[in-house]
């Protein structure tokens, strides 16, 4: 696997150790991009830094929380909103960023003062929340503030609050995962174990890395709820404080993202005995795999088949239909961490999508491996690029659509090409079987978007086609299908709901949990 | 003889670098755990052998490896053609290569670092 010289990085031969093309028949011992590297200088990246990764990604989702950062307006602002972790309790996370507003004179004479009454002022302001995370910024750590002591202090003066303190600074590492290892930490060794939650079932788990993007953690823990397993919590999307507080008492460990998890799942089975179970909430084949895998942990194969068998039958026709069309899409599979290995293998497995690169910024080998694996030959993957080397990489790899965040996804959108949000989404949940549908179908309408063909031409110069006055997505992705193709029976486009997420907040799950509840009670 | 063993190592090996998850964990010790925790209990289940998951970690690996197993015998039907000795000859021949290309042939420098 040769690695890769991009001509705009020429000037900085330190990047080349950190692109690579999969070749025929090369294998991971061959080369590996290097990852998780300070950024070279001279080379502009893209990447967030060490408080966003704590505070943005990870400790914000929980939905019961005032998020205060201990820092200048901006740090806040920047990392507000921007990912859409919703939750059911009317999006309190989201609705609110809260600072201490740090200026010039509290870099001189402290902060400590400003930062007591901050918390006060956000629980007199707010005063059904009791819950707060403090996530110290770059300002605050440089001239040593103190925050665990003015927390404790608040603690013992406001007996009923709690407050969780993360010292991620934003340069508290090469780039946002810094964040993401300091706040897994900091979690387990502050909160869990802090509090016995109310166990209601013999099969208890947490599911991990996992952050509830459109409402991704609301359609699995409805699997779970299914198959009869409680959830003790969810690390961290739509879950509540006291939730993740008593992770200690769940019998397995499911892990999601694990780039930004596992560390968590890695101290909770050192120091609990808890084990960890790696899984693929995308595709068809992967979620079934995995969810087979959680049910047959509990001895709970039948449900769990049963659950898959339902919804394979009602989806699987849909995801059929944008197959036939998506086949040979060209695409560039640029996201954050763990969607470069979740999706690589299974877009191209279940939807013909060809993945001609994959990227991270922020990415480690792990990371790396994980992708290449499951990738095709000849893509590129490239870590921590900068812009010029991803439009280099657009010119010369021709993709149809780029899956990547809204800065990168922005700059594709100039070069004419298409982008989907793979960080907050278009059109999500993206989880789960009708999820990996609604995926599918956001990738059609970027690819055949009528709109999409129109922008591509230059009216001053590109001759304009008048003989036709308009045109469909169908009358683009069906050229090339025959007529008993097009119309194979049963096939159909999406036809779920808008909002699929809303009708599963209040479902009850009587029948499993209930019987469950008799055993641990006796009666049966 | 030998080339077609290869062959048929090289076939499971791409199964499990695609599909699978568990041989990436982060650390050395913790590859050399998994791919021995799974690797050995997928062999005992395709040969027909007795399986412990007893404890949650046992468990956890045996999980795993009846979702390999399963994948494995509807992927590769000439798996159903070996018998046991030569089940475990290729398992082992497996277990080596995947040993090498996530443990000693990796290029991971993160596999070293001593804390998680």
């Amino acid at each position: 696997m040769p690695y890769h010289e991009f001509e705009c990085s020429k000037c900085i031969p330190e990047r080349k150790m950190h692109a690579v093309i999969k070749g025929p028949g090369e294998d991971l011992s061959m080369a590996l991009p290097l990852g998780y590297l300070n950024t070279i200088p001279g080379t502009i990246s893209e990447r967030g830094c060490a408080y966003c990764g704590a505070k943005h990604v990870i400790g914000t989702p929980m939905k019961d929380v005032i998020h205060m950062s201990h820092g200048p307006i901006g740090c806040t602002y920047d990392t507000w909103q921007t990912k859409r972790y919703i939750s059911d309790n009317d999006n309190f996370q989201i609705k609110y960023t809260f600072a201490t507003d740090m200026k010039e004179k509290h870099v001189i004479f402290g902060a400590e003062s400003q930062l007591k009454q901050s918390i006060i002022d956000a629980f007199k302001a707010f005063p059904k929340i009791k819950r707060m995370s403090i996530y110290q910024t770059c300002a605050s750590a440089l001239i040593g503030d103190d925050i665990d002591a003015v927390a404790r202090e608040v603690m013992e003066e406001m007996p009923d609050v709690d407050i969780f303190v993360c010292n991620s600074p934003g340069f508290g590492g090469p780039s946002q995962s810094g964040g993401h290892h300091k706040i897994n930490i900091a979690w387990i060794n502050q909160k869990v174990g802090t509090i016995e939650p109310k166990i209601t079932s013999q099969y208890v788990i947490n599911y991990v890395g996992e952050y509830n993007i459109q409402g991704d953690a609301e359609v699995m823990v409805d699997y779970f709820r299914r198959m009869g397993i409680q959830v003790l919590s969810t690390f961290t999307g739509n879950s509540t404080y006291d939730d993740l507080r008593g992770m200690h008492r769940a019998h397995l460990n499911v892990l999601e993202c694990a780039r930004s998890a596992e560390y968590i799942c890695n101290e909770l089975r050192k120091r609990y005995g808890i084990p960890r179970l790696d899984i693929d909430g995308c595709g068809f084949k992967p979620l079934s795999d995995s969810l087979l895998k959680v049910g047959m942990f509990f001895g709970l194969e039948k449900e769990t088949q049963a659950l898959i068998d339902e919804e394979i039958a009602r989806w699987k026709p849909e995801l059929d239909w944008y197959a036939k069309r998506l086949k040979g899409v060209k695409v560039c599979l640029w996201p954050g961490g763990s969607k470069l290995w979740h999706w690589a293998h299974t877009i191209h497995d279940e939807m013909g999508v060809e993945v001609v690169s994959v990227y991270s910024k922020f990415g480690h080998q792990g990371d790396f491996e994980k992708g290449i694996s499951r990738c095709e030959e000849g893509a590129l993957a490239i870590d921590d690029p900068n812009e010029l080397e991803a439009i280099e990489a657009m010119k010369t790899l021709k993709p149809d659509v780029i899956f990547t965040g809204v800065r990168p996804g922005e700059v594709a959108k100039k070069l004419g090409v298409q982008y989907l949000n793979a960080h907050a989404y278009h059109n999500g949940p993206y989880k789960g079987f009708e999820g990996w549908v609604r995926f599918a179908r956001d990738i059609y309408n970027a690819v055949y978007s009528p709109i999409h063909q129109l922008a591509g031409l230059d009216i001053s110069k590109d001759e304009i086609s008048v003989d036709q006055g308009f045109s469909t997505r169908r009358m683009i992705s069906d050229v090339n299908l025959s007529e008993e193709e097009a119309n194979t029976s049963g096939e159909r486009p999406y036809s779920g709901d808008y909002d699929c997420v809303t009708k599963l907040r209040g479902k009850t799950y009587p029948i499993p949990l209930a019987k469950q509840d008799e055993v641990l009670s006796g009666a049966v | 003889m030998e080339d077609l063993m290869k062959d048929r190592i090289e076939q499971l090996v791409d199964y499990i670098m695609k599909w699978c998850l568990w041989q990436f964990h982060s650390r050395t010790w913790d590859r050399k755990r998994q791919n021995e925790g799974i690797l050995t209990k997928t062999t005992q289940l395709l040969c027909k052998e007795p399986v412990e998951h007893e404890t949650p970690e046992d468990k956890c690996y045996w999980v795993d490896a009846v979702v390999l197993a399963g994948s494995f015998k509807s992927t590769y039907p000439w798996l159903s053609t070996l018998d046991n000795e030569e089940i475990k000859r290729l398992m082992q021949g497996l277990k080596d290569r995947i040993d090498f290309l996530t443990i000693t042939g990796s290029l991971n420098q993160e596999l070293t670092d001593p804390n998680y």
